[in-house]
């Protein structure tokens, strides 16, 4: 199973057609989170949110994670180790803001066990390939305990003072 | 006023999405040495069943609908003198900003930690609370200017 997911804050109907558009040609089951989109797909079973319990449960299930470039699911995805595909939402085409996503593709490329597109053809290309992508191996936590410590040094200072 | 709020608590808000999930990888860790509540829009689809967090529900405001920043400001005010936090801590977008306007304002400590998302240079967000929050950190070395915002660590 193929997991789609467009994030909270803004449909992505792009995303969910090219997607539609391969399940049409595969026999993958293919889910999709649509959030708030217009776009309804007819290859792809989908519901519009779904509890944290049921996303956890989804990525865990699948054998690639297609998302928007957000930085929620790419966390997700190494979590519970499933590679992740990302494609950045525009904002020439009014997807997001401004191009952060695009912007962000080269570090999260670097990612282990992230994989990006930014055309259905470079997505196609990597679902393609999707028995050889890898997922992320368990992630040290030494620049997460730095930031935790840095915070936590002032909300105890504060407490004692 | 300042010692109403010296409880040791701390408040933890975003908006939904990556923000939440990047609070939470920090919180959890937070939550083994202080007390530790939430706030977040959507927080139906946030919550972990098994957990015994404590996760209020507020208003989704984003840059698109501004005029909720007024009905999303008396909620925190409420959940502020409800919970009674020390330190408010947020990760962005514009939930973040009005919590740490307002508990600048009501002498409540607060820390920003900017988005990972935000590569080549700190989210709007974080630009509007900068010369506000006490504590202003990026997670990307090129970001800090190496007083007002400073790098320690990240997420990944």
């Amino acid at each position: 199973m193929i997991f789609v997911a467009t994030g909270t804050q803004f449909p992505f109907d792009r995303l969910v057609r090219y997607m539609d558009e391969w399940a049409a040609e595969q026999d993958e089951p293919v889910f999709a989170q649509l959030g708030e989109g217009c776009y309804l797909p007819r290859h792809v079973q989908w519901e519009r949110f779904i509890s944290l319990d049921e996303y956890t449960a989804k990525i865990k299930q699948a054998s690639v994670f297609i998302s928007h470039a957000g930085m929620g699911n790419i966390i997700s995805a190494r979590e519970n180790a499933t590679p992740i595909i990302v494609i950045n939402r525009q904002a020439d085409l009014g997807e997001h803001r401004n191009d952060h996503q695009r912007e962000g593709l080269a570090w999260m490329g670097k990612l282990d066990g992230v994989y990006t597109a930014t055309t259905r053809q470079e997505l196609y290309q990597q679902l393609e390939q999707r028995n050889t992508l890898t997922a992320a191996s368990m992630e040290t936590e030494s620049r997460l305990d730095e930031l935790v410590d840095y915070v936590d040094s002032f909300v105890t200072r504060w407490h004692n003072e | 006023m300042i010692r109403f709020w010296k409880t040791g608590k701390i408040l933890a808000v975003s908006s939904p999405g990556g923000h939440w999930v990047q609070l939470n990888k920090i919180c959890h860790k937070l939550e083994a040495r202080h007390p530790v509540v939430y706030a977040s829009p959507r927080s139906q689809y946030a919550l972990k069943k098994d957990a015994q967090r404590v996760v209020h529900n507020i208003l989704d405001v984003s840059a698109d609908n501004k005029l909720l920043l007024i009905p999303l400001a008396f909620q925190l005010l409420y959940l502020f003198f409800r919970e009674r936090p020390q330190t408010i801590l947020s990760t962005g977008a514009a939930p973040g900003v009005v919590a740490v306007f307002l508990g600048k304002y009501l002498g409540i400590h607060t820390i920003w930690v900017d988005s990972i998302a935000n590569v080549q240079q700190l989210s709007r967000s974080g630009r509007m609370v900068k010369n506000y929050a006490d504590v202003v950190i990026t997670q990307w070395p090129s970001l800090s200017d190496g007083e007002t915002v400073l790098h320690k660590g990240a997420v990944l």
